[in-house]
């Protein structure tokens, strides 16, 4: 089954409950090919978790098209997955029982779903920890759990917005090569916003670059390297060059975008 | 802008419409509720024969004075619990002892000991309103960075003036949110030590009303009194906002 | 500063806390054995414990704090039913909170018992009053933390749930309720001392036995050991209503983040 994603002429209008109105998004299309992973690199405030929210369905389109596999995109759902940047576990639940959640709602049987969940906590290597409280774990735990608890139901898509972001760097680094490894077990189609140029190089496919405020695509750029997805290739003059050329496109945005957030 | 203000407050003129008709049109016993204009009427009398104005003035008179020992104590106190450990050591067993205890059972042994007049009613709110902002200002003072202190002291203050230049002003949003609060609860014994015991104030005139079966206006004594305590509180919520203006 | 002068520190403050009490329990003992002031402004605290002791064996102060703690626990049901309720409502209907909102923000700060001789109008001076006064002056916090805890969930964490597959209706009761829990909770904790303290209030007017009804009684025949000693009563059930308050978040928010820093 087609798990393309088509983006057409999207526009979005966000409209505070006390203030003017702010075009976020201005005509943005993209297409997003099947077992694609994709990374929405911007400046802060340009509208890529905008993005990711109006593909998830938790925003309404109101301008434009947003389809996947050829079906418009009407809410939120099950094929498409999404992790946070807070984690945005269920504090009340135990770990075991934030990732069965999305199972109980999917009304997969007790039994198995028992077993997929146990299998999503050992795929994020939490053995041991099914009984934990989530205020209990530490930042990088935490990621994982909302991985697994995501990765459960079995999205065809999954929506991942800065999801490292809250983590410090060497955690960060070992959720890239835990992300990989997943990805490389059970292929999907990941759409993954960030501001971080190197993250996005390393683990994308490709890259949307994406202006300031209002956001647009400004560039899409291929950054598969010879050198896969092994730790070392950030090492070679390749990742470099792709570091670099990224980066030129997203000085002036960022540059751009300071601006914005000081005169609003 | 005054269009959204006239939506919020609708519901409060619907309810006031509500309790002019249904009185009237024997919805509701016009013994137990009367309209309002009825109500309206028995106050405009009350202030007219001066009642309103001398029991009013004397209510005010004592919840200033028990508010006011309360504040100035609770801060003193407070601050000087947070800032030497023996003050602390020696007093916050007291206060927390104290803390879960019912102020308004404190009220029949103030009548003990200052008698039936203002004295006991001072006494029971300053009773009151004291833990409150003895708390909120010991949990300020505590809260107050650390590397803000150290600055002062880096900058050459010495201990006491790092007390009253850095710690009270830093204390100064949980003191003033404690004070509310403080402020809530002295309007609660005021009126409690009213309704028990005295010959004064709009807590008395109230169970006097009520007592004697002039219910139009105990009703306008009651809305009177709630009236003062709550614009007491937007008054100072005001004041709080503007002294805090600082915070982001 | 060396450890042996830190653990003599540490003792020496223990001693000031542990002392201060005993201090202050002395200090009363003897003051009123000295009768610096007359045996009626402060009886001694041995008459006092003596007269706790008499009414514990007699029965009455059991059945003093039985009646008030049923009409301080019914009142308290109806303002945390009441409360949760309409507090919820306020977060997630607009029409009511187009309502609600104007009242609870002028209701709020109003001190609530001058409305005691309406009830006492209405319902009048038997345990139908109390109870309605006592859930009345403390449903307001619980509103306002219902309110708050389930308006304010975290957007993130209510999309996931959405993403998962949750129905609407569910939704309040496997998502936002627990999620506003802590918050909830809190507004509880506030509420219960309210309600202990309006009981007083009402027994004290209006009478009818319990706690308050016999500090009255006891104030107006002068008997102030049964004054001290309904203090000390109303004192401890405070201190234990309080605590089991504590006690309980503890046990149904152990997940909580507060709690685990313990």
């Amino acid at each position: 089954m087609a798990t393309g994603i088509q983006f057409s002429a999207v526009t979005h209008t966000y409209r505070p409950p006390r203030g003017k109105p702010v075009l976020a998004l201005d005509g943005v299309s993209l297409e997003v090919k099947d077992r694609e992973f994709l990374a929405l690199l911007g400046p802060s405030g340009c509208g890529k978790s905008t993005l990711l929210y109006l593909l998830g369905g938790f925003l309404p389109v109101e301008n434009g098209e947003i389809s996947v596999g050829g079906k418009k995109v009407q809410g939120p759902g099950p094929d498409r997955g999404i992790v946070f940047q807070n984690f945005a576990l269920f504090p009340w639940k135990t770990v075991r029982q934030n990732v069965l959640y999305g199972l109980e709602k999917q009304g997969v049987p007790r039994p198995e779903r028992a077993r997929r969940a146990q299998a999503m906590i050992e795929l994020v290597h939490l053995n041991g920890f099914e009984d934990s409280y989530p205020s209990q774990l530490s930042g990088g735990m935490k990621q994982r759990v909302a991985i697994a608890r995501t990765l459960a139901v079995e999205p065809q898509i999954l929506l991942m917005d800065e999801p490292f972001g809250a983590l410090d760097a060497q955690t960060r680094a070992l959720m890239h090569e835990e992300l990989l490894a997943i990805m490389r077990r059970a292929p999907k189609t990941v759409v993954f916003v960030t501001h971080d140029v190197r993250e996005a190089v390393y683990l994308a496919d490709r890259v949307a670059v994406m202006s300031a405020r209002p956001g647009r695509i400004k560039e899409i750029v291929d950054t598969r390297l010879p050198g896969g997805t092994n730790p070392e290739v950030q090492q070679t003059p390749e990742f470099a060059q792709k570091v670099e050329h990224l980066w030129q496109l997203v000085r002036d945005e960022a540059i751009k975008a300071q601006a914005q957030a000081t005169h609003g | 802008m005054i269009l959204r203000f006239l939506i919020r407050i609708f519901p409060l003129v619907l309810l006031a419409g509500l309790w002019e008709i249904a009185p009237r049109i024997g919805w509701i016993n016009p013994e137990a509720l009367p309209p309002a204009s009825a109500v309206a009427a028995a106050w405009y009398r009350l202030l007219m024969s001066g009642d309103l104005v001398y029991n009013g003035v004397s209510s005010l008179i004592n919840v200033s004075a028990g508010l006011s020992l309360g504040i100035v104590v609770g801060i003193a106190a407070g601050v000087l619990m947070a800032w030497y450990p023996a003050v602390d050591a020696a007093v916050s067993p007291l206060m927390k002892s104290l803390y879960p205890m019912p102020k308004s059972a404190l009220i029949p042994v103030m009548i003990l000991w200052f008698g039936l007049g203002a004295g006991s009613k001072i006494a029971s709110i300053f009773m009151g309103c004291l833990l409150p902002v003895v708390l909120s200002s010991y949990n300020g003072a505590r809260g107050v960075e650390q590397t803000l202190i150290w600055s002062a002291l880096g900058l050459g203050a010495s201990r006491r003036r790092v007390l009253w230049e850095v710690i009270v002003p830093g204390a100064l949003p949980e003191i003033m949110a404690g004070t509310r609060n403080a402020l809530a609860i002295s309007f609660i014994l005021l009126v409690s030590s009213e309704f028990l015991v005295g010959q004064r104030g709009l807590g008395y005139l109230i169970s006097f009303l009520g007592d004697g079966g002039v219910y139009d206006a105990m009703f306008a004594g009651v809305l009177t009194v709630s009236a003062i305590g709550f614009f007491a509180d937007r008054i100072y919520l005001y004041f709080m906002q503007r002294t805090l203006r600082w915070r982001e | 500063m060396s450890e042996k002068s830190e653990k003599a520190g540490e003792y020496g403050l223990m001693a000031l806390r542990v002392g201060s009490i005993v201090v202050v329990l002395g200090a009363w003992q003897l003051t009123a054995m000295a009768h610096v002031f007359s045996d009626f402004l402060l009886p001694s605290l041995s008459s006092v414990l003596l007269r706790l002791y008499h009414d514990l064996v007699t029965g009455d102060l059991i059945r003093g704090i039985e009646l008030t703690l049923i009409r301080t626990f019914i009142g308290f049901a109806i303002a945390a039913a009441g409360g949760v309720a309409i507090g919820v409502a306020i977060a997630r209907v607009p029409l009511a909170r187009w309502f609600f909102d104007p009242l609870v923000s002028v209701g709020l700060p109003m001190p609530k018992v001058a409305f005691l001789p309406v009830f006492m109008l209405w319902f009048g001076v038997f345990d139908v009053s109390k109870v309605l006064m006592i859930g009345f002056s403390a449903i307001f916090p619980v509103i306002v933390e219902a309110w708050a805890g389930t308006q304010n969930i975290d957007k993130y964490m209510s999309w996931s749930a959405l993403s998962l597959g949750v129905g609407k209706k569910r939704f309040l009761w496997e998502i936002a309720l627990p999620a506003a829990l802590p918050q909830v909770f809190t507004g509880l904790q506030v509420a219960l001392p309210i309600s202990l303290i309006v009981a007083i209030i009402c027994e004290m007017q209006m009478g009818g036995q319990g706690l308050g009804g016999s500090i009255m009684t006891d104030m107006r025949f002068a008997d102030s050991p049964g004054v001290f000693s309904g203090i000390v009563a109303i004192a401890l059930v405070g201190m234990v209503l309080v605590k089991a308050m504590e006690l309980l978040r503890r046990r149904l928010l152990v997940w909580h983040q507060e709690t685990q820093s313990e």
